[in-house]
């Protein structure tokens, strides 16, 4: 399989008034190939979503490389924009446009011929069973429909990469199931899909490999049954939690070994 | 950027505002009802202060001449006398006593004005009905202050008004017509008495003639209203779409979808700002419309009913005066809405941009009001300001002086349109920068901060450190200036004060926070190992700079007149300094200044001002505040141009140290210049061919030297920036000094 999303290294940094400067994401690197699922694990605060944008052009990356279907973020950024589709947590659509308009709008920024996005339009709205729903404010939509929106939206231009950033909150147990069977569809289709998430459940249902974020670092990565194995952990989630302790507890021991070191250091009489 | 794609988005954000109730009503509807609306609310208002009945006390009447009565009870005077209800008020002890009276009758709210004739009233008058009869009959010379002394002597009558009710000062009005009319009719009856004419009062008739045509008058009314009403508009009518289509955005988290599509930053902006502009400029548009319409109907319906010859003459403007304020309108609401856009970039939600953005219109407001004060008009200086350059032109054009507002176009279209790009710029950058698209809300420690600012020091101030620091020079030299300004103004004190000012509230503020919130002092301050080479051209520079500079601040000063009495200190302050010896005022006004004001200009503030690719912003900002440092306004500006230049350097040379020679060449210079007409020996023999005598016994630059030294200057500037291009420059280029 052809590798379509390589990142290497990627680091990103804020400036904090806190404490200066705070570490989203630590050099962090994977590759996803067209036909696969990426879950991208991790409670809140992980860095998921700094990932995602940074993967999607919308933060620039403190270093580290990432490519796209052959394109550098930091040489063709507007190469990768045409070779992704980003779908966020918060459906994101414009409530005063129907929901052809916006995904017209969005295909019309792809530079589609007319011809071409009528058909696409199409296609991608009998794809999502959103034909009754075409000339419906988005405003007036359950949040479900919204985010059906917003997927046809990131369709609309055939992306061979889709990002998905936490795409099932705020979703019922009926959305959540159909948004999930829509992304194992597109799996299908040999899109490379990368999903991130911090619910156990979907990463078992859907994921090919998976990374598990905790404080900007990727603890490991593999697929469900090469985890299991090296952990021995035969529950998902136990094994999740495993590794967050240990994390934990290896980086606050880091934290005192650093401290105590500091105070002994002082305590030297010459 | 493709402008198929900006059309796109301004295509998008069109239709998107258009199916927004809240800004069609504030753009659209808005206008069409707020006119006739305030309209009938002011004819209202009018009507109830004109019409409304008033009460009035009147102390001592039965001491008012019983032959001449001040209130006449005829059909002529009926409406007048509806308006006044009259009280008598008899206190029990009169006289001294009436004027207490009268006062806690008008404190106290009994009534609204009180009248008080006091018992010589009669006395008085009957007084000077026989002075009078004296001088007609004995025909001698009458000293008339004599006359004068009894009259102010007695003061017959009282008035008691309360100057902050309305109804007291109706009342005093109204009132004193009648105290006017009946003093009137009193001197006629007198005159003709003593066999005079009385028309002696008003022997001296003066008859106006008015050459200035009907739309004249109309178009000068006119044009002091509507660029003000005009301008305020397009401010307020850029904030609401630009709120929605920047702050709204991000509360709806469209605007990651956007950034991840195919459109780069220029281009979302652009379209955005074309969006905006469209939004002001229409709601300009209408206000303007509806703004004339609904008062040229009022005035009109006045002149039916025969209102006054000033409401009569205003009628509607002409549509080539229309024109012009809307062509006019076109590049300020430009700035605004990039203005606005960039500031409402910043705020995470609708709420957070309406805080943003009323500093703006409070900011925006004093260019807007500064061309309504008296005595303000289009010229080669007030062209200069962004806004009221504009509202003059503007102005100038309307009323039809064509040749005037031609003649400063260039200038008021020049400064427009960098404002405008400068705006434009800043509002690229706003979306290009992520900490301001992507801000998260931080929960502010004061402990937690001061921590970090030790613990994780810079080794050059950050860009809000570099803008604190000028706050605080600026603040520091408005209360230091005052509070040192001496009444006895001689050197020593001059050179007690600019040492302090210079030292005190330039570089000790700079010094204290280059040392606390930096890491290294020699970097923050930008006191690089200088190059011989660079040291040299800043010298040429200084050199060659000075009497371009010298014509500059004359026509600075031209434009700009000092007013006498300033003339007449700066004059003193002149001669102070020429009898002071030279080492003395080269070192107080040319190294000290060179030094501390470099120090904190182009050093710390221009080393915080540089980081994030902030080279122009660093050139920009710290000219300004440089020029604001200077207390005189003829100053500002000239050492702002001059800062810009200064700024180049900095940024060019990597230090501050090239600027500070140059500096100091040009005030030392400025000195030689000043005291070379009565010591001839300061100009060397070899440069007597590039100095004149003026008129005043002074010396300046003789043309040709002026002419040369501008070229010299331009390349010497120009080998400068050659010399130090970036690929000669690694070493700047990595500290962020040249990008």
């Amino acid at each position: 399989m052809s590798l379509v999303v390589q990142v290497r290294d990627l680091t990103k940094t804020y400036p904090d008034l806190s404490v200066g400067t705070r570490v989203a994401v630590d050099h962090i690197s994977f590759s996803v190939a067209a036909g696969e699922i990426f879950g991208v694990l991790g409670p809140n605060g992980a860095g998921k979503t700094t990932t995602l944008r940074m993967l999607s052009t919308i933060l620039r990356p403190t270093s580290g490389t990432i490519i796209i279907n052959n394109a550098n973020i930091d040489t063709d950024p507007h190469l990768i924009r045409k070779s992704i589709g980003f779908v966020s947590n918060n459906t994101a659509v414009y409530d005063r446009m129907s929901a052809r308009e916006l995904v017209e709008y969005f295909g019309r920024m792809h530079e589609m011929s007319r011809d071409l996005l009528r058909a696409r339009i199409e296609i991608v709205f009998k794809k999502l069973c959103m034909d009754d729903m075409g000339n419906v404010p988005c405003g007036r939509m359950s949040t479900g429909m919204k985010q059906k929106v917003s997927i046809a939206r990131a369709l609309i231009h055939d992306p061979p990469v889709l990002i998905f950033d936490e795409a099932s909150v705020g979703l019922d147990v009926m959305v959540t199931r159909s948004l999930l069977q829509t992304i194992s569809a597109l799996r299908d289709e040999g899109k490379c899909i990368i999903f991130s998430t911090h619910i156990m459940r979907e990463v078992e249902k859907l994921c090919d490999r998976v990374a598990m974020m905790h404080r900007g670092r990727i603890l490991d990565i593999g697929t469900l049954d090469e985890l299991a194995e090296k952990y021995q952990q035969n529950d998902f989630e136990d094994l999740f939690f495993s590794l967050l302790t240990q994390d934990e507890q290896s980086q606050d021991a880091g934290r005192i070994h650093s401290s105590s070191h500091h105070i002994a250091g002082e305590g030297v009489p010459f | 950027m493709k402008w198929s794609r900006v059309m796109l988005i301004f295509t998008r954000e069109m239709r998107d505002q258009v199916r927004d109730r809240r800004t069609m009503f504030t753009i659209f509807v808005l206008p069409m009802l707020l006119y006739p609306f305030m309209g009938m609310l002011m004819l209202q208002v009018a009507q109830f202060n004109a019409e409304y009945p008033v009460a009035v006390t009147w102390i001592g009447q039965e001491n008012w001449p019983s032959e001449s009565p001040l209130v006449i009870d005829d059909e002529q005077h009926r409406r007048s006398n509806e308006l006044i209800h009259w009280t008598r008020h008899e206190p029990s002890s009169l006289t001294e006593d009436a004027q207490v009276v009268a006062e806690n009758l008008v404190r106290n709210g009994a009534t609204d004005f009180v009248l008080v004739t006091k018992p010589g009233l009669k006395a008085w008058l009957s007084q000077s009905t026989s002075k009078l009869d004296d001088n007609v009959t004995s025909s001698t010379d009458v000293p008339t202050d004599q006359f004068s002394a009894t009259d102010k002597s007695i003061v017959p009558i009282l008035t008691v008004v309360n100057q902050a009710s309305d109804a007291s000062l109706v009342a005093a009005k109204r009132v004193g017509t009648l105290i006017e009319d009946w003093r009137s009719a009193w001197l006629r009856k007198q005159l003709s008495d003593a066999n005079l004419n009385p028309s002696i009062v008003d022997i001296v008739a003066i008859q106006r003639v008015d050459v200035a045509p009907a739309e004249t008058k109309q178009a000068l009314v006119w044009s002091k209203i509507l660029p003000l009403i005009m301008l305020v508009w397009a401010l307020t009518g850029a904030f609401y779409p630009a709120i929605d289509l920047c702050a709204g955005e991000k509360e709806r988290g469209t605007l990651e979808t956007l950034l991840c599509s195919p459109a780069s930053r220029t281009e979302i902006v652009w379209g955005k700002l074309l969006t905006v502009i469209c939004f002001s400029i229409a709601t300009a548009v209408l206000n303007l419309f509806s703004m004339q319409f609904t008062s040229s109907f009022v005035m009109q319906q006045f002149a039916l009913l025969g209102g006054p010859e000033s409401v009569q003459a205003l009628g509607p403007l002409p549509l080539s005066s229309l024109t012009w304020l809307i062509v006019i309108l076109l590049p300020i609401s430009a700035m605004f809405s990039a203005l606005a856009l960039a500031v409402a970039a910043l705020a995470r939600s609708s709420k957070e941009a309406q805080y943003y953005l009323m500093p703006l219109l409070l900011a925006g407001l004093p260019l807007v009001m500064l061309p309504m004060l008296p005595g303000i008009s289009l010229g080669t200086g007030t062209a200069t300001i962004p806004v009221t350059g504009a509202v003059l032109l503007a102005r100038a054009l309307i009323e039809g002086h064509l040749a005037e507002a031609f003649l400063y176009s260039p200038i008021v279209i020049g400064v427009t349109a960098i404002c405008c790009l400068l705006a434009i710029r800043w509002a690229v950058r706003q979306f290009e920068n992520e900490s301001v698209l992507f801000r998260e809300s931080e929960r502010f420690e004061l402990r937690a901060w001061l921590q970090n600012m030790f613990q994780h020091r810079t080794p050059t101030a950050t860009a809000g450190e570099a803008m604190l620091c000028g706050s605080i020079i600026l603040v520091a030299l408005f209360f230091g200036r005052m509070s040192l300004a001496s009444t006895e103004l001689s050197w020593d004190s001059m050179t007690h004060s600019t040492i302090v000012i210079q030292i005190g509230m330039i570089l000790a503020p700079c010094l204290i926070m280059a040392t606390v919130l930096t890491s290294s002092v020699w970097k923050s301050l930008r006191l690089g190992r200088p190059r011989l080479a660079d040291m040299l051209f800043c010298f040429g520079l200084g050199v060659s700079l000075h009497p371009a500079y010298m014509v500059l601040s004359s026509a600075i000063q031209y434009e700009f007149q000092f007013g006498s009495d300033t003339k007449e200190v700066l004059l003193y302050i002149d001669t102070m300094i020429s009898a002071a010896p030279l080492w003395s005022v080269i070192l107080t006004l040319a190294v000290v200044p060179a030094i501390c004001e470099e120090l904190a200009f182009r050093g710390f503030i221009f080393a915080g001002l540089l980081q994030q690719r902030g080279t122009l912003r660093a050139i920009i900002v710290s000219a300004l505040f440089f020029g604001l440092s200077h207390g005189v306004l003829q100053q500002t500006i000239g050492a702002t141009l001059m800062g810009l230049i200064l700024g180049v350097v900095a940024w060019r040379t990597g230090g501050v140290l090239g600027c500070i020679v140059l500096h100091m060449t040009h005030n030392t210079l400025t000195m030689i210049v000043a005291r070379a007409g009565k010591q001839t020996q300061l100009i060397p023999h070899f440069f007597e061919w590039a100095v004149v005598r003026t008129t005043d016994g002074g010396v300046a630059y003789s043309n040709l030297w002026t002419i040369l030294s501008i070229v010299i200057a331009t390349s010497i500037l120009a080998a400068l920036m050659w010399n130090n291009r970036p690929e000669h420059r690694a070493d700047l280029l990595r500290e962020g000094s040249l990008t």
